[in-house]
């Protein structure tokens, strides 16, 4: 369906929207500019044929990836975003040798945007909440197109990875959008009413209209009237409430299917995705709190936690839902005692404060303020009874919270996606509720009290008649029920209902959360070698004479008279993250799967022992430049023992001899630890000459690589 | 309430009730039965040698094999691949002709989730084996075999068990799945693994000579052992590690072996990221056990065998929390147990008792897995039953999740011949080889030799055990421990609930009303199901209904307990009502049933069906006749 799109191109001019409608041909890529609109939902097949198009036009930045099929086997697509010939990764760089005979190969080669820090965006988790399929969409054609012409998207794309997944939940959108019918779940192959056949009895399109819409008849029993004002609108009644009209009653276009009485009791709905994640399933007396069989039971998340597994270098996460117009923040399942205060000030004072600021919401006055807190916290004590706000020093805003009741203190929900990519991944993991019409509209009137409901439906009626020639609704007509007789059939096409409207009001969505994920994507940590060189110190025939003393910070190098064929090579290296936040979150570096930034001196192992320093060495977590504000404690906390445990190689023998320096006990390398600098100091002994190089790797923050030659 | 109103003394009646008996009779007869245990049970109709450990390819071949000739009573389905790409090969055991798998209680049966402990694989082969050429000659295997279903998969992790089996290796590795896994945290997967390297086809540990090392050599020169005098004077050694390369060159060796997170602590229920990590179920091979558990809700009961220690791990209820007790009283809680445990065993000796209380919801599988376990410690003599944990583990998944009894079995130990001779407790190294050396006649030693070690120059590798001496049981012994082993898994079956109904007893109560009694008991250890999958809502009801010629009609009578004679107090009845009556039978149980119907004219029947999931079906009819 299009919509007056001569108009609509002429508001977006307007709004400023403009600059990928008039986008100048700049480089290369602008050739094979793959055309997007947004008058429409693109629902499955048509956000599939968009994301491979534009992996086809622009394989030098994208590739598609096929990361797992939904139960009704359709794939379930990431479209990786990032400059494919730059990057690397550790294992590209360590040469082993000496392996195993029986040769498992269990590991494959890590690809070189896995050595970037990566920015996950996904949407349609919720079949039937598609406007962030669309957010995504818009999102993929800002960076591919804006590569060749905005220079900080393209350095963006060069040092950064974007892991976008329109479609988390392909049966659920396919259902909604290409079916109409409405479908949050995904979709299982169960026998849902036990009679031995699956899905028989679904909902059903009356009147073939194309839409699934509602059915109105007439019931003494109703809970609904039609409205006075606008007659093609039902109000629900309120509990208890009486209405001297007429009684409906308003059931979905649906008939019984299988003849056991029942209408639409055993569709190919499934489970809610968003509970189907492995943080916080259980029940505390320990019974199934999420839906599935168990954590990640669903193709679909069982898809997205492999993905996130091999995937360590994700540190930005944004899960797109509707509707509210707001954004939460982990944590929903456990009290906010659970997340680290600088991983809290980072959400709140930074990201959020920017979502705010985005959306047209007042900042709180607390987060205006860098240094304590301690007034605002003391003015809470008066007057707010949620000891969390008061401990923090600011209640969460409306369009920034956290999903766990405060003031109550209860949890909200079981196993949703935020909370466990936080929790066990160490992510930024957002989730946003896109769409409040009463925002997103352009001049929408706004409504307060007790009948805002209805004069919102009224209004939003009204603004579909005059935006979009009526056509999101589908007039009443007779229809008779096979079951329930005479009727009406008509109402909101459901794909309109509790999405972003297409065209202007979608593109104004797209837009404000695009600009939030840029500026996360601004916020990612970047490691760079900053400086890094390698200076004979002297030489000598005997590497043993090259023994070193070391008491704290002085080392005393014993050398050697004659010049002879080793050569005592000191090499120094300055390690910095450019980026503004750090290398993982405070909670990150702790949890399984995660590790400290590394750096690696590599070259022949033939030719190079190690006097000083070992061949890797461990820089903790780097702090990125950016100053917290109101958060003055140090980066993260210590791994816990059993966490230091399980870091602890197998088998470390005490004090290993190198081959010709038998006796010789490795020393620490020297690492000046804090801050958002690392200098790391070798010395090595070099038989004829090799070369040498220096890899750093973080696993968020990513890995670079410095050639040295010896002088 | 009518009754009270028609009493009156009725004497003309003379009952004459015919008892017809269904009898099930099973299509296929057992051929061969074999009544003197001294006789042949089938063993030579599939001969498997017991004395030694198959690699994957020979074991599925057997599995294959076997089933073809017993495809009655068999079959062989793969529920899905390992990481490795091999097939997870599972059979399903029961007669064919009594009825369909899914359709009776079910044992699952797995071994060897952790790679190493390949004892679980010849035990579930065992098990199969045993079933499948016992069935015509012991009727005691044909009766589980036509009322059970068994679902062996006998290698769960089976891509580390073929390399247990088939390359050098310590006793302890590999035990997991092969997700790559980062464990120095240097940014490379499983990169630093272990090698053999003088290639003697084991996996022993390497020793440098050093002056200052903390090792000499024993005076046997068989070990190395900790010098307790640092001035002592001599060959000193410094031990290095297992045997291997520094493959990645960090200077470290094997400090980053193949395997990934424990696939026992990968199971979702107790399931924490540090032990469990990444997620759980993330590993192919316990998804695909937990999807097929999940598939198959007649499964009963659970054995996953694992190596070693002689435990018998059963999964308790969740205990109720006794944070008000102090420890005093917590001592004089343990005392009195030890007392009342003392005091059975003068009956019992292998009488158990377990230091848990559960909330009464749960008392009856409590009860219900003492008494399982203390058969179980009779039948596998010197294992020792505890209650088992919670972690992620398999069978907390299975009972926790699925409502299944289950049972984690730790199979063999070291303490197995008594070779503490000096009573310590603890066998030590001398006491260790004194048992390979009388017991396995030498063989599982791996002798201190010299070797030049490309990295390291020359070295001394050995003194150490060969795999199969600790963890797993040397081949000698494999039979002994299989089949105690087996007879506790067939035990546990053959206590799997079994509904009758006992003979129906008419007494007539007034003119043309009678009263029709009926028992239905379980005669089994186990109830018609656990309380956990009741509490889990998994449980499906036990349900009596009653059926009449068309002259007897039920006389309509206030639901619930009747007591049909008021000076009988232990006579008390359920009336059964017209749409069935719904129940769970517990271990042992009897429920007693009435019915006061009404019959026209002088002939008649009623029948009691009963019904259940687990427990089976039974029918009972009588005729009645008024003469």
């Amino acid at each position: 369906m299009k919509f007056q799109s001569f108009k609509l191109f002429r508001l977006a001019f307007v709004l400023g929207i403009s600059s990928f409608l008039l986008f100048i041909p700049f480089s290369s890529f602008a050739a094979q500019k793959v055309s997007i609109n947004f008058n429409d939902y693109h629902g499955y097949t048509g956000t599939v044929k968009y994301i491979k198009n534009v992996a086809k036009a622009f394989p030098n930045i994208t590739k598609l990836v096929e990361i797992g099929k939904s139960t009704m086997k359709r794939p379930i697509y990431v479209l990786v975003i990032s400059n494919m010939k730059t990057g690397t990764t550790i294992d590209s760089h360590v040469k082993l040798r000496n392996m195993r005979k029986e040769g498992v190969k269990n590991v494959p080669p890590m690809k070189p945007y896995q050595g970037k820090p990566g920015h996950w965006i996904c949407g349609s988790t919720h079949g039937n909440e598609y406007t962030g399929t669309e957010v995504c969409l818009y999102i993929i054609d800002k960076l591919v197109s804006g590569y060749g012409s905005d220079p900080d998207i393209k350095r963006l794309i060069d040092a950064q990875t974007f892991y976008i997944c329109p479609v988390v939940n392909p049966d659920g959108l396919y259902n909604s959008i290409e079916k109409g019918i409405s479908q949050r779940q995904n979709s299982m192959k169960r026998d849902d009413d036990g009679d031995g056949r699956i899905n028989e009895d679904g909902l059903n399109d009356l009147n073939r209209d194309g839409h699934i819409t509602q059915f109105r008849y007439k019931d003494p029993k109703g809970r609904y009237v039609i409205d006075d004002v606008d007659p093609r609108l039902m109000v629900r009644l309120g509990r208890g409430e009486k209405a001297k009209k007429q009684l409906y009653s308003v059931i979905r276009e649906d008939k019984d299917d299988d003849g056991d009485g029942k209408r639409g009791e055993d569709s190919e709905r499934g489970i809610d995705l968003n509970r189907n994640f492995p943080e916080g399933w259980f029940t505390d007396s320990g019974f199934a709190g999420g839906q599935g069989d168990y954590p990640t039971s669903s193709p679909e998340i069982h898809a997205i936690a492999e993905f996130f597994t091999n995937h360590r270098n994700i540190l930005m996460a944004q899960n797109y839902h509707t509707s509210g117009g707001f954004t939460y923040r982990p944590m929903g399942t456990a009290p906010p005692t659970s997340l680290h205060p600088k991983d809290v000030a980072v959400f709140d004072r930074i990201m959020g404060k920017k979502y705010l600021e985005l959306i047209g919401e007042d900042v709180p006055e607390a987060w205006k303020e860098t240094g304590s807190l301690d007034k605002f916290k003391e003015e809470l004590k008066k007057e707010s009874k949620n000891k969390y706000a008061i401990a923090r020093g600011y209640e969460l805003p409306r369009g920034w919270r956290a999903s766990y009741n405060e003031t109550r203190d209860r949890r909200y929900g079981y196993g949703m996606a935020s909370d466990w990519m936080y929790f066990q991944y160490g992510i930024y993991a957002t989730t946003t509720e896109l769409w409040n019409p009463q925002k997103d509209i352009k001049d929408f009137p706004q409504f307060t009290g007790r009948d805002a409901r209805v004069k919102r439906d009224r209004a939003l009626l009204k603004y579909q008649d005059e935006k979009y020639r009526g056509k999101l609704f589908v007039p009443w007509k007779k229809f008779k029920h096979p079951e329930l007789g005479d009727g009406e059939i008509g109402g909101w096409i459901p794909k309109y209902r509790g999405n972003a409207l297409p065209g202007e009001p979608l593109l104004g969505v797209c837009e404000k959360h695009w600009q939030f994920e840029r500026f996360r994507a601004e916020l990612q940590p970047e490691i760079v070698i900053s400086d890094a060189k390698a200076q004979v110190l002297y030489t000598t025939n005997s590497a043993n004479q090259a023994a070193v003393s070391q008491e704290g910070d002085q080392v005393t190098i014993k050398k050697g008279k004659s010049k002879g064929k080793y050569k005592i090579v000191e090499i120094t290296t300055t390690i910095e993250n450019k980026g503004k936040l750090a290398t993982h979150i405070a909670r990150g570096a702790q949890l399984s799967g995660n590790r400290e930034d590394i750096v690696w001196l590599i070259g022949d192992r033939d030719k190079i022992t190690f006097l000083q320093g070992t061949p890797f060495q461990k820089l903790g977590v780097i702090d990125g430049t950016m100053k917290i504000p109101s958060y003055s404690g140090r980066g993260a906390p210590a791994p816990s023992r059993q966490q230091q445990m399980r870091r602890m190689p197998r088998f470390i023998p005490p004090g290993f001899p190198m081959r010709r320096m038998r006796g010789q006990r490795f020393q620490p390398t020297q690492v000046t630890q804090g801050g958002s600098k690392r200098k790391v100091k070798w010395l090595i002994a070099v038989e004829g000459n090799t070369p040498l190089k220096i890899v750093v790797t973080s696993q968020k923050g990513g890995t670079k690589v410095k050639n040295l030659s010896i002088k | 309430m009518k009754l009270k109103n028609n009493i009156k003394y009725i004497s003309a009646f003379i009952m004459t009730v015919l008892l017809m008996v269904s009898l099930i009779t099973p299509a296929y007869a057992q051929k061969k039965l074999q009544k003197s245990p001294g006789g042949y049970h089938g063993e030579l109709d599939f001969p498997i040698s017991w004395k030694r450990y198959y690699s994957y390819a020979e074991w599925t071949k057997i599995m294959h094999d076997i089933q073809k000739k017993y495809p009655h009573l068999s079959a062989i389905q793969s529920i899905g691949k390992s990481r490795m790409g091999r097939n997870l090969y599972l059979i399903t055991i029961t007669a064919k002709s009594t009825g369909k798998h899914q359709n009776k209680p079910a044992m699952w049966v797995d071994g060897a989730i952790h790679g190493n402990e390949v004892n679980g694989i010849s035990c579930s082969l065992y098990l199969m084996w045993y079933l499948l050429t016992r069935y015509d000659y012991d009727k005691y295997v044909y009766d589980l075999v036509n009322e059970c279903t068994f679902y062996i998969l006998p290698g769960l992790n089976v891509d580390a068990n073929e390399s247990f089996v088939k390359f050098p290796n310590t006793p302890n590795n590999p035990r997991e799945p092969y997700r790559p896994e980062d464990n120095d945290g240097d940014g490379l997967y499983d990169e630093d693994r272990t090698e053999d390297v003088d290639g003697d086809g084991e996996l022993s540990v390497m020793y440098i000579e050093d002056p200052k090392g903390e090792y000499k050599l024993s005076p046997d020169e068989r070990r190395f052992i900790r010098i307790s005098d640092m001035k002592e004077k001599g060959l000193r050694f410094r031990r290095i590690g297992s045997e291997g390369y520094d493959n990645d060159g960090d200077g470290m060796i094997n400090e980053d072996d193949i395997g990934g997170p424990d696939p026992n602590r990968n199971f979702p229920y107790g399931w924490n990221l540090q032990a469990g990590n990444p997620y759980p179920m993330s590993e192919s091979e316990c998804r695909n056990v937990f999807e097929f558990q999940l598939a198959h809700p007649n499964i009963f009961a659970s054995f996953h065998y694992h190596n070693t220690g002689r435990l018998i791990m059963f999964q308790a209820p969740p205990a109720v929390s006794a944070r008000s007790q102090t420890p005093e009283q917590r001592q004089r809680m343990q005392d009195m147990l030890n007392q009342r445990l003392e005091e059975m065993r003068k009956t019992n000796k292998y009488a158990q008792l377990f230091d848990r209380q559960v909330a009464p919801e749960y008392q009856h599988d409590m009860d219900t897995q003492i008494e399982i376990v203390t058969m179980g410690a009779r039948i596998l003599k010197n294992y020792r039953p505890t209650i088992g944990g919670l972690s992620g583990q398999a069978h907390a998944a299975t009972y926790y999740m699925l409502g299944a009894y289950s049972y984690l079995m730790e199979l063999w130990g070291s303490p197995a011949f008594d070779a503490d001779e000096d009573g310590d407790g603890r066998v030590s190294d001398v006491e260790y080889l004194k048992w390979i050396d009388v017991e396995l006649t030498g063989e599982g030693w791996i002798m201190p030799h010299k070797y030049n070690h490309p990295d390291l120059g020359e070295i001394w590798i050995g003194g150490s055990r060969k795999k199969h001496t600790q963890r797993t049981p040397p081949a000698r012994y494999i039979e002994m421990e299989a089949l105690k082993n087996a007879q506790f898994v067939m035990y546990c079956a053959s206590q799997f609930p079994k509904v009758e109904l006992d003979e129906v007893t008419v007494t007539p109560a007034t003119q043309d009303l009678f009263w029709v009694e009926v028992a239905v008991k379980n005669d089994r250890v186990f109830p018609t199901a656990s309380d956990r999958s009741v509490a889990l809502k998994r449980a499906v009801k036990d349900k009596i209904t009653f059926n009449s010629s068309n002259n007897i009609s039920l006389v309509n009578i206030p639901e619930g307990v009747t007591t049909v004679d008021p000076l009988n107090n232990m006579a008390r009845y359920e009336t059964i009502t017209e749409k069935g009556n719904e129940f769970r039978l517990k271990g042992k149980q009897t429920l007693r049933f009435c019915a006061l119907v009404k019959m026209k004219g002088s002939k008649g029947w009623v029948e009691f069906n009963v019904k259940s999931k687990n427990g089976g079906e039974a029918k009972r009819r009588v005729n009645i006749r008024v003469k």
